[in-house]
């Protein structure tokens, strides 16, 4: 197999399209038993704010049908404990290195983006404008098109390093927040974070989530992630990135004929740790034995 | 790099009632496991279940070149109710040991083990560990069921412990009550600094077992069970609060930092 498997997001050149997605795949040293991650395209960290965040009182996930709930609550060390601790690391190895970064304020966002812009490593920012298991920030900015072109506006301003914005699916029309993080400088887009969602314990009739509600991952919504990743790349001209319930190559292929430039790997990297390998694996058999040499070849090829 | 998590069922055999034990043929890799530490087990294809189940690792040993991990589980859901349907030859991905096991120290003469329900797996496991005569320990176990129907892994523990202390919900054997009020009658003669207590079982069992040991010189260790997606430590589904005296405590992973804790440090219910 010689197929060409290198794409660009927005300044950002990658070695496959294959990611993981954040808060699925720690900060990488975590799954360094499992596979060999140089075979990754890029590595997106779990979310980090300014300040450590100990995240929502357990229980925080719940299994339901063909997916999961999870309210983890943005759980994370902090930004300047991940350069001093975790980026270290993420420095020896090939894949690129995206942190995801989350704020309660325009300004949170802004100073973690300068910090992190400012040090060494890391290769791109995914602003996360659509964690749903936060009371504040989050997905508040996620779902008014305003705010979303202001905290992209107002990253990018500070930011040398490619933004890519994260969209959340909890809006009417996804494609109208999408235009205005364009409009707003954005260089990508990567899309869809989970689906708000809910599960009961009918025994003593409790939710089974301490937080209540929860965000949906896993098969269950791919196919929800697949239209809208479709109809946001019809609408926008900077590159998409698909994820949503990705847990082989075939599903991945499909976001990729979807007309998606990458795709993230998220809650299948929880039920078999070396999937994302076997995922840029299984899309460049895919390649070859199509008669394909490049994965531009394939990206956007949907006929309808 | 830990290759490849393909196993096969064994053997597999109802003991009591809801309560089976599995025999996996496990990949050559499978390095041998510390008490306390489990499996991540996944049925093949499908979603339904969709996640892996935790296991506490109930026995390890090799017959020739082949290494095979027991669990021992009761059925409570969908998911266990699916691994209890596998049978010989069957397909299983399992990733382990993970986790932090029971810590031994070699000055330890005596061990108290206080097992509820299936908490019984991992304390067994201990058991088998200390009682092949290595360090001339003494092993005591008090076992507590519901009734004298579903007294899990009873026949293996009398066969290595010591003493093997009874307790049933209906008191229709041995002491009737919960197994930590049998403990209790006998606290005091674990308080040498020579002895550990090990438990395992029911939230509400370990915090009755927590104020029973406050104030008191004796070190126990608890394993504890929570859901679990990843199993190494990346979903932080599983935390609990753990605090070190004097601290206010953080929310910490039962695969990870766990599942083997100190009792006096668990925020049971927090």
């Amino acid at each position: 197999m010689n197929v060409k498997m290198g794409v660009a997001i927005g300044g950002l050149t990658l070695k496959n399209p294959v990611m993981t997605a954040s808060g699925t795949f720690g900060y990488g040293e975590e799954y360094a038993d499992y596979l060999d991650l140089n075979g990754l395209g890029a590595i997106v960290v779990k979310g980090l704010s300014l300040a450590p965040r100990e995240g929502n009182a357990p229980p925080r996930i719940i299994e339901t049908a063909s997916g999961m709930l999870n309210a983890v609550g943005l759980q994370n060390v902090g930004v300047q404990e991940f350069i001093d601790k975790k980026l270290p690391y993420l420095r020896t190895i090939e894949p690129a290195v995206i942190a995801n970064i989350f704020g309660e304020s325009v300004e949170d966002y802004v100073k973690v983006a300068k910090i992190l812009s400012d040090a060494g490593g890391v290769d791109a920012l995914e602003v996360n404008i659509s964690c749903p298991n936060v009371k504040r920030g989050g997905i508040a900015f996620g779902s008014d098109p305003v705010l979303a072109g202001e905290v992209t506006r107002a990253v990018k301003g500070v930011s040398r390093l490619p933004v890519i914005v994260k969209l959340t699916p909890n809006v009417t029309d996804i494609t109208e927040i999408a235009g205005s993080v364009e409009a707003a400088g954005a260089d990508a887009l990567s899309l869809i974070n989970t689906l708000t969602g809910m599960s009961i314990d009918i025994e003593k009739r409790i939710p089974h989530l301490k937080n209540v509600t929860g965000g949906l991952s896993g098969p269950a919504i791919k196919p929800v992630a697949l239209r809208m990743v479709w109809e946001t790349v019809n609408a926008v001209s900077i590159p998409v990135i698909g994820v949503g319930g990705i847990m082989n190559a075939s599903d991945a292929l499909e976001f990729l004929i979807a007309g998606a430039r990458a795709v993230q790997i998220g809650t299948a990297n929880f039920l078999n740790p070396s999937v994302a390998v076997d995922i840029v694996d299984g899309i460049e058999r895919y390649l070859s034995d199509n008669n394909l040499d490049d994965i531009h070849d394939l990206i956007g090829t949907l006929r309808i | 790099m830990k290759p490849g998590t393909f196993a096969t069922v064994f053997s597999q055999r109802e003991t009591v009632k809801g309560h089976f034990l599995m025999a996996v043929k496990a990949p050559a890799s499978f390095r041998k496991a510390i008490p306390g530490q489990f499996i991540m087990a996944r049925l093949e294809g499908g979603t339904t279940p969709f996640l892996s189940r935790p296991f506490s690792i109930y026995s390890m040993y090799s017959r020739g070149d082949d290494t095979f991990v027991e669990i021992f589980y009761k059925v409570v859901g969908e998911g266990t109710g699916a691994f209890s349907r596998l049978r010989e030859g069957d397909a299983l991905d399992i990733l382990g040991p993970l986790g932090r096991g029971f810590d031994v120290p070699p000055s330890c003469r005596k061990i108290v083990l206080i097992a509820g329900g299936i908490g019984v797996a991992p304390l067994s496991f201990l058991a088998q560990r200390y009682g092949e005569g290595i360090r001339g320990t003494e092993i005591i176990c008090y076992l507590g069921a519901v009734s004298s129907e579903t007294l899990a892994g009873l026949d293996r523990l009398e066969g290595i412990c010591s003493a093997v202390e009874i307790s049933t919900d209906d008191g229709r054997r041995g002491y009737h009550g919960p197994v930590t009020g049998l403990f209790k009658r006998d606290i005091d003669l674990y308080a040498d600094d020579t002895t550990r207590i090990y438990s395992c079982g029911p939230r509400p069992m370990l915090r009755g077992l927590q104020e029973l040991l406050n104030g008191r010189p004796g070190v126990c260790q608890v394993s504890l069970e929570e859901r679990m997606a990843c199993g190494i430590g990346a979903c932080l589904g599983c935390v609990v609060r753990i605090r070190h005296e004097g601290e206010e405590g953080s929310l910490v992973r039962v695969c990870k930092e766990g599942p083997v804790f100190d009792i006096r440090d668990v925020g049971f219910g927090e």
